[in-house]
This record gives structure tokens, sequence and C-alpha cells, in this order.
């Protein structure tokens, strides 16, 4: 095959193959480079095996804590060797069906392996290689930011890549004591996960549990965190790192006092950066911001007409969150763009969202902080789901949904849930706003009684309604 | 509507094409539009080789093989018929 392509892309995770199947549909010839393992990170480091382990450490934590009077807690045991042996085989079996077959499957499909670097706005250089792409695609997503921490440099730590199956970074011993850096969704994930599994974890946030969500989802997570033993120092600054024999030591600094924590092992998860740094894209024209970041307008183009940018890379423009199937709708609009003329543009607005904790969290649409700041007439109201049926039946009344809705129309502008099922509930939502619904169709749907989903219906009733009289099935 | 516009071949990468079929409808709305001399459509790379004046723009290729409903195709490149 010749070394002159039509797509061009940087990158092989769920953007980079999105954009490479819809091209290869519209007649282009294609090549996609990797530097790391194919698939990106969520088939490989997030994502997947994050929500494979956790399950098993759910499992764990459920048998010791049955919830029902009646039944004996139980030890499962942990042999966390074969956990991550199974959880490198969910990988590889993902891996190949989900990325290496289909690579595989696609006509004028070539996989270059190597760090690419621009050479000039139409040519990358791929280790020995030099390839040219008539259109380019950036999509190198993004790994674990590093913070400047004085004595990080010189101590082992983890970070997410302790998921991957097949690089080094893999982690195959449970730490004894895990101290967890960061309070984002990565952090609240694996540290409530380690602590299932049998590690002592301490979290050391900047500021609370998941800034920028609904402040109260945090403060929820926090309270049920503290509740399993997790330590939380939150409003905690990291002052510097040091390696003894047993493990790391971290001083921090909280509320003016300073204070050392030890652990076995330091798990660093502060927030994700971009991977432009080595692709040399200056020499192609292409602007990045402050932080990494390729500005891009809606239909993903940035600063080089020929090149576009999309998932990771692009950060939070045009309401763009760093997720993989926002990345791989981004691919796919790319694709069109630059081979059908689509002029598609990216609609963030409505995009559900998912922290896997337990209690789960889930969020669609604007934040309470985010309507009020654009002085946008909005309402509120926030139900606990001890009022909602199944909640109760199952023992898991932890949690709250909350709904912002438009004054002037009804319309819902935000739904943030804590609890049981709201990876899965939220979706009702998303469609629900998707189709611009009100608090009143909420309210006229018939939900199936008695499901996590009729937290929604009497979410919404609680704008007009006592919710705590209402009757079975919330009529 | 010039003969001074010299001839040239405009060389397109083409999607959706499953069958000779395909090949034949490609062909016939390449060759509907105005300044082209002749099409050929190829099924095994994707791909079609386009005779036509030079004032034929790319864009008026792929829209009318897009208005079958079924393929794409895109300009990858025009050359002179003189040679490569």
């Amino acid at each position: 095959m010749s070394d002159a392509f039509d797509l061009l892309i940087l990158g092989s995770g769920s953007t980079a193959f999105a954009a490479a199947i819809r091209a290869a549909d519209l007649g282009a010839r294609v090549a996609m480079v990797e530097r790391r393992t194919l698939g990106g990170t969520c088939v490989n480091r997030g994502c997947l095996p994050s929500k494979n382990l956790i399950e098993a450490a759910r499992i764990v934590h459920e048998a010791a804590h049955p919830r029902y009077a009646g039944l004996a807690p139980a030890d499962v045991g942990v042999d966390f060797g074969a956990l991550v042996g199974q959880k490198d085989e969910v990988v590889r079996d993902y891996r190949a069906k989900k990325y290496a077959s289909v690579a595989g499957g696609l006509t004028d499909l070539e996989l270059l392996e190597g760090d690419a670097a621009f050479t000039d706005p139409h040519t990358v250089q791929v280790g020995d290689r030099v390839v040219t792409g008539d259109r380019i695609l950036v999509a190198t997503g993004s790994r674990p930011t590093i913070p400047p921490i004085p004595g990080l440099a010189d101590v082992p730590y983890l970070t997410s890549d302790l998921l991957d199956a097949d690089e080094v970074g893999r982690l195959t011993e449970l730490p004894a004591s895990l101290i967890v850096l960061g309070g984002g969704y990565i952090a609240v994930e694996l540290a409530q996960m380690f602590s299932r599994l049998g590690s002592r974890v301490t979290i050391v946030a900047r500021s609370g549990l998941l800034s920028g969500y609904e402040p109260d989802l945090g403060q929820t997570l926090a309270d049920a965190f503290t509740a399993e033993g997790i330590e939380l120092l939150t409003e905690a600054r990291a002052d510097h790192v040091r390696g003894d024999p047993r493990g790391v030591e971290l001083a921090v600094e909280q509320a003016g006092a300073g204070r050392v924590v030890r652990a076995a092992r330091l798990l660093v998860a502060t927030g994700r950066t971009p991977n432009t740094d080595t692709l040399g894209l200056d020499r192609a024209g292409i602007k990045i911001d402050g932080d990494g970041f390729v500005p891009v307008d809606a239909q993903l183009r940035t600063s080089q007409p020929h090149v576009w940018a999309a998932g990771d890379v692009i950060g939070r423009q045009h309401r763009s969150q760093m997720a993989t199937p926002v990345g791989a709708r981004q691919g796919r609009i790319v694709a069109d763009n630059a081979f059908a003329d689509a002029a598609r543009a990216f609609d963030g607005s409505v995009i559900p969202r998912a922290i896997f904790t337990d209690p789960p969290i889930a969020v669609v649409g604007e934040t309470e902080a985010e309507v009020r700041a654009r002085h946008y007439p909005a309402v509120a109201a926030t139900t606990p789901l001890l009022y909602v049926p199944r909640a109760g039946a199952v023992h898991k009344t932890t949690g709250f949904v909350k709904f912002i809705a438009s004054t002037i129309d009804e319309r819902v502008l935000g739904v943030h849930i804590i609890g049981e099922a709201a990876p899965e509930i939220i979706h009702e939502a998303a469609m629900a706003m998707k189709f611009k619904a009100t608090l009143a169709d909420f309210v006229d749907l018939i939900h199936v009684y008695p499901t996590m989903s009729e937290a929604l219906k009497i979410g919404a009733q609680a704008f007009s309604r006592d919710v705590t009289k209402l009757s079975c099935c919330a009529e | 509507m010039t003969d001074q516009q010299p001839i040239l071949f405009i060389d397109l990468g083409v999607g959706g094409m499953t069958c000779d079929d395909c090949v034949v409808h490609v062909t016939e709305a390449l060759e509907s539009v105005p300044g082209v001399e002749a099409a050929t459509v190829d099924l095994p790379t994707r791909s079609a080789v386009v005779t036509a004046r030079s004032d034929v723009e790319g864009s008026a290729l792929a829209q009318a093989v897009r208005t079958t409903g079924q393929y794409n195709a895109f300009e990858r490149g025009r050359r002179a018929t003189s040679g490569e």
C-alpha cells in the first residue's frame, strides 16, 4: 500500500476507530498511528477494565455487608492476581473483538505502530516511515496528569494505567494501603474499588469530591465512603512526597495544619492531560491552547483546514466531554465532514455521564450553578431516593435525584442522580431532554413499578406535589 | 461552455460500492455531469478516474454520486492527460 492516505489518523481509540470505519465507508484510504496498545484508553486502561474490577469489588463488599436481616455476612476471599488475570482476559477479548478484528475487516486501513510527529502540514514521521495524509485527524487522547509535587518524580507511583493488561504500568499485587491523590471521577472509582478489595485507602483531594458536579453528589458519596472506612482528606494540599522502605509518605497541608499520610502505594489521579506535546503540531500549523488542548470549530476543524481534532484532545470545547462515546461520535462527524462535505457540527448539549461508584452517580445536562450563571430562570428540586418504592424494597435508599427545570416552559435542563442504577436510568432523562421534555412529560409516562426509574417520575412530581404523600406507583 | 478548457484526469475515492451494478450506477452518475467525457470506476480499489474539462468541480462530481443516495465520492486530485 502507498504511503499516501486520504485520511491519516493519529491515535487508535474510540474516536479514531469511529472515524476510520466511517471514512472507509465513504471510500477513503485510511491509516491509523498508535504508539501504545491498539484501542486507546477505554478498552485497555480505562472504562472497561475499571468496570470489570469495580463489579468484582461490589460482590466482595455485598457479601460482607448483605443489607438484609437474615443474611449472614460472608468473606468471599480475594485473590487479586487471579482477579487481575481475568480482567486482562476481558481486555484482550474486547480489544480483539471491538478493535483488532474490526480494523482487519476494513478495506484500505493500515495500522502503523510508533510515535507520530509532523514534519509538515501533510506529512507525519512514524518511526522510520514517512506517511502523508490529504486529510488528518488528531485523536491522540489523553493521559493521567502528573502534578508538580516536590519529590513525586523520585518515588514509584501508580496512575490509572495500573488497569492495563499488557503494559509495564499494570498492577498485579493488591497494595495493603493506598493513598489516592485526587477527588475526580477516576480517583473515587478506584479508591472505592481498592478499599473494597482490601486496601486501606486514604483519599487526598484539593477540594471536595467531584468538584464541578452538583455539590450534593460529592457530599453524599463522601458520606458513603466514610461509612465504608475510606479516609477522606479534603481541601487538602499535597506538599511533598517521600519514599521510605515500606512505601510512600505524603505530606499534606489541610486547614493550615500539616500532617503526613503513609501508605504502601500512591495512586495519582488528578486529571487528564491531552497527548499533544510530542506531535510537532507547530510544524503542521496546528494551534494548541495553554493546557495542550487543540482548539477546533463546531465542525471539529483545527486552525489548519485539512486537519480535524476530536476526542479527549479537544477537552470541553463545544460542550464536549472527555469520554469514550463522545469521542466516537466526534470521529464519525469528522469522517462525514472530511469526505462527504456534511458540515456536521458537534452537539454536546445532551450527554449522559456516569461515575461507577457505589452508590453510582449519573448526570445529564446542566448543574444548577451553570443555569444560574447564565441567569436563566429556573427552579430546582431534590428528592431523596427514600421516596422511591424500589429503593426501600431492596434496602438501597441512599441517594437522591435532582431536577433543574425552566420556569418559562418547565423544560428539563438537568438531571443529577446518585443512587442505585443511576447509570442505567439516566438514559430516560437523556432521551427525554433530547426531545425537549418538560417536567410534565416525566410525570405523564407510566413507569414500571417498582423500579429505580420511578425516581425520575417522582423527582419531576416534587415540583408540584408533596412526594412524601404519594401512594403506590406515584400517581 | 467553452472548448478552450483543457481536458484532464480527476481522481476520486468512491465509497459504498459492493457489486458491478454499483459500478454502473456510479459511472452513470459521473458521466451525467456536464463537462465529463468519460468515467472509469473501479470496484476493488474503490476509486474512479474521470476524464473531464478542467473547469469541472470535484464537488459537482461528488454531488452527482451522492445524489444516487447510496454512494459517496470525493476528489483525490487531478492530473494532466498527457502523462502522470
